[in-house]
């Protein structure tokens, strides 16, 4: 289907961002392309389908060259491409406008135009959506309209171009899920992912580095190669690690990158050894017996909160409370009780998942408490109203019902909440793409310079703040921030909040978007920020970063406050979470599949890699050598 | 809040005005405004009048909503109006206040002016009120289509606002979440001059470096989907005109008829 034969392609004449690549995908196939940022997987992607010409070499696909202009219109229809980025590859207002551009272009009649509309709708699933807006959607919602808009051309390949890689993981589920049922209807896929998860799901992975093929193969034989893959800033799936630490203990195991294939063994061994009943082994649980700091003092404080972005309804709500806080007064009945009456009541139709974006109240009587020094996580799916919380916590916004305090003042006073802002720190979501200055300088300096500070002062804190971040003042400050890569940016878009010395630093999904390498790096530099003694607080929809770095966790669902405690309470209830549309640490999601396969696991432990390979071994061994 | 973000003002509704073809309504628009205009003694306005509220009730369009997107216009009309009770002068002088004076003639062209404009906006967000967006934009499109052999560029003309309303929404929500951001920084507007000039300049920088990255991957997107241009180029929704669409010419011809017919007598 796909022909790449020794292409060498480079976009400023110096440095080739594709050096002899030669690749083929057969017709049906269904391959993952990695690679880290900057290995030429997204320039492969637009070869595929003639957005980007081979200087070198040749592309043909179904059999024809991408160079003949004459090709061009009949390669694109047969190898349809979807980006990465939802909010900009649709062109149109309604969803079944979108869908028909690709048709339309093509010139196909009206009446075709529908039904193929229809068809690429359904096949997505998304049926029903005609007339719906296209920014009301969700972002997996959007991506699964852009497929539709390329299933429409009816192509024979589908492309996808880290499609995935700004979704949260039921868009990611979902969009997976579309790809498969397409690839069972015989599409040829070619996915570029830096998700190990989805790349262990595919026939074949091609890994590139630096512009060559590094390794090529079944997910079997490229993803175990760990010696190959970690100096490219890949990781292996977590089947993988598993299986790898148990082989390590002495535990006879293939080497799996599947989940599925290493329960299911796992599961077959534990029947063959007789595994008793109810010999449960309580691996690592002293590990995690540190109860959380009660002792330390408040510095955020919600109270009943409740916020909608409905302003008539705002305002009814401030009267109506007012009235009850007299009328509460008068009768010298307890604050406390009126508040419980103004708050309002869940919302009985509210959808399923998230919150339609007319539902009236972002937040519903949250009472939450921040205390200093701790690194609290909040998880919780799109439009649960994770990002209207932490809006509260610097005063941007202001409840409409209830009370926020920071470090005693309430936020509702606007002179507080000015005060707050130097406190509080908020770092928001793809916070380069808020970089504004000439210089990395005069853009980290921002900050001091508005809070009215001397030059010598401003000076020093913004050294200070770069440094913090691990970027070089002097090499960097007289640069340009648009020249710098995407995570450096992000460096100094950090930075930026730094200067202003905050107490409690508030982080907005800060690793969305990047890859496994930048992940972990900037997740080791949170942690650091926390350990010099910064209060932070970290919304994530990543289950197993929470996990690993947090103190405390809160869990939000449809605005309200569904839990919150330890990871090890948050986490030991998968049904819960799941319920939600979230998920639990991938160690702890193995444990539970293991446990329902009739291991001895116990369930009030909150497993690790670590933890659970030595319980699974320990379950495992010989019964004459325990 | 970018959820709270709705551009024009479409009622939705499955009236003949709703399924009159867009280019129908748009030309009806303009006769309507030139017939106006042509209009000159308090008879015709009211025939007008009459004409607009029938049309309204035909639309099904509820009176709030018709007062609703009436209202931000209202300013321009009662700026007018009062230019024209200072500024037209005739028969007894009613009050003087300096250089001032309202006379007869003042009020009687203030009175006049502002039933004509009133019902000028009536008649134009009669048309937003009943047409989608984009089937307006492609009745543009399409209407200049005839220019195109000297040159002008109606297809892109269409096709940019077009895109301009799919990314209208995308834009408030970015410029929402980057002022946030700047304000969570410190920034203020109206601390000083020196630092909301700094300000303004921190939202709209960045709001110009995200538009350039849209319309980067956007035109990737459009070229992967085959687009090259409106040549050859077909549509899901055809605009297409109907029986109802000469019903509408007739009754637009009629209703300048009885004016000119009211003028003379």
């Amino acid at each position: 289907m796909i022909d790449i034969e020794h292409i060498r392609f480079t976009y400023d004449g110096q440095r080739f961002a594709l050096n002899d690549v030669s690749a083929h995908v057969g017709a049906g196939e269904f391959v993952c392309v990695l690679g880290g940022n900057g290995s030429g997987k997204s320039t492969l992607a637009k070869h595929v389908n003639a957005l980007l010409l081979p200087d070198e070499g040749r592309v043909t696909v179904d059999g024809l060259d991408t160079a003949q202009a004459e090709n061009l219109y009949l390669i694109r229809s047969n190898a349809g491409m979807v980006f990465q980025n939802p909010d900009d590859q649709l062109v149109a207002s309604l969803v079944e406008d979108d869908v028909a551009f690709g048709p339309e272009n093509l010139g196909l009649p009206s009446p075709e135009i529908a039904a193929r509309v229809y068809r690429a709708l359904r096949e997505v699933g998304l049926v029903g959506f005609e007339r719906h807006e296209t920014h009301a959607l969700s972002g997996g919602q959007k991506q699964r309209v852009a497929i539709a808009g390329v299933l429409a051309m009816q192509p024979k390949v589908l492309v996808l171009d880290e499609a995935s890689a700004m979704l949260d993981p039921r868009g990611r589920a979902g969009l997976m899920r579309v790809c498969r049922e397409l690839n069972e209807q015989g599409m040829t896929i070619v996915m570029i992912t830096h998700f190990m998860e989805e790349a262990a799901l595919a026939d074949r992975v091609i890994v590139l580095d630096g512009g060559r093929v590094a390794l090529s193969g079944t997910p079997e034989e490229v993803l175990t190669r760990a010696d190959v893959l970690a100096p490219l800033n890949l990781e292996v799936p977590f089947a993988c690690k598993l299986s790898r630490a148990l082989e390590a203990r002495g535990v006879d195991v293939p080497v799996c990158v599947s989940e599925d294939a290493l329960v299911e063994e796992l599961g077959k061994q534990a029947v063959a050894c007789g595994v008793r009943e109810g010999a449960s082994v309580d691996a690592g649980a002293d590990e995690q017996a540190a109860p959380p700091s009660v002792e330390q003092p408040v510095v955020i404080s919600f109270r009943n909160v409740s916020y909608t972005y409905d302003a008539p309804l705002a305002k009814q709500q401030k009267k109506r409370a007012k009235k009850d806080r007299k009328t509460a007064s008068a009768a010298n009945a307890c604050d406390a009780a009126s508040a419980t009456d103004a708050a309002p009541t869940p919302n009985p139709d509210a959808p399923k998942w998230g919150n339609s974006p007319d539902a009236a109240w972002a937040l519903r009587d949250v009472t939450l408490d921040v205390r200093e020094g701790e690194f609290l996580g909040i998880a919780g799916h799109t439009g649960s109203g994770k990002s209207t919380l932490i809006q509260h916590m610097n005063g941007i916004l202001q409840p409409s019902a209830g009370r926020v305090e920071v470090c005693g003042a309430d936020v509702s006073d606007k002179r507080a909440a000015t005060a707050v802002r130097a406190k509080v720190g908020v770092v928001f979501q793809y916070p380069e793409h808020q970089l504004f200055a000439d210089t990395v300088y005069n853009d980290v300096a921002f900050g001091p310079r508005n809070l009215g500070l001397m030059f010598e002062e401003v000076d020093a804190r913004v050294h200070e703040a770069l440094t913090r971040v691990g970027l070089d003042a002097d090499e960097l400050a007289a640069k340009s921030p648009f020249e710098l890569s995407g995570g450096q940016q992000r460096r100094v878009a950090f930075a930026g909040v730094l200067a202003m010395r905050p107490q409690i630093l508030v982080l907005d999904e800060p690793v969305a978007g990047l890859d496994p390498a930048a992940r972990r790096d900037f997740l080791n530099l949170i942690r650091g920020l926390h350990e010099q003694g910064l209060t932070v607080v970290m919304v994530s929809h990543c289950m197993d970063d929470l996990a690993a770095l947090c103190d405390r966790i809160a869990v939000m669902k449809e605005g309200t406050l569904l839990r919150e405690g330890a990871p090890r309470e948050v986490f030991l209830h998968e049904d819960v979470l799941r319920a939600v549309g979230l998920g639990v640490p991938a160690a702890q999601h193995v444990a539970n599949r293991l446990r329902a396969e009739g291991l001895p696991l116990d369930d009030g432990v909150l497993y690790g890699e670590e933890t659970l390979a030595n319980a699974v071994a320990h379950a495992l061994a010989p019964k004459e050598a325990q | 809040m970018a959820s709270s973000f709705s551009f024009g003002s479409y009622f939705p509704g499955e009236s003949p005005l709703h399924r009159l073809d867009a280019r129908t309504k748009l030309l009806c628009g303009v006769a309507f405004i030139v017939v106006l205009l042509a209009s000159k003694s308090p008879a015709q306005l009211g025939l007008v009048a009459l004409f607009t509220v029938a049309l309204y009730a035909i639309g099904r369009i509820p009176p709030v909503k018709a007062a609703k997107s009436l209202a931000p216009l209202m300013a321009i009309v009662v700026i007018v109006a009062l230019l024209n009770l200072f500024v037209q002068q005739g028969g007894a002088v009613l009050a003087q206040l300096g250089p001032l004076r309202i006379s007869e003639g003042g009020v009687a062209a203030c009175a006049f002016m502002a039933c004509r404009l009133t019902l000028m906006m009536l008649g134009m967000s009669l048309i937003t009120l009943t047409t989608m967006t984009l089937d307006l934009t492609e009745a543009v499109e399409k209407l200049l289509a005839p220019l195109a052999r000297v040159g002008l560029p109606a297809h892109e003309l269409g096709m940019i606002m077009g895109i301009a309303l799919r990314f209208m929404p995308q834009f408030a929500f970015e410029l929402t979440s980057i002022y946030r951001a700047q304000i969570s920084r410190g920034a203020a507007l109206e601390a000083s001059p020196v630092k909301g000039v700094r300000m303004v300049n921190s939202i709209i920088v960045p709001l110009f470096t995200s538009a350039f990255r849209h319309a980067e991957t956007l035109s990737a997107a459009m070229d992967a989907r085959c687009y090259h241009g409106g040549a050859g180029r077909t549509r899901l929704h055809p605009l297409h005109f109907a029986a109802r669409d000469a019903v509408a010419a007739g009754v637009m011809a009629a209703l300048a008829a009885a004016l000119f017919a009211l003028g003379i007598m």
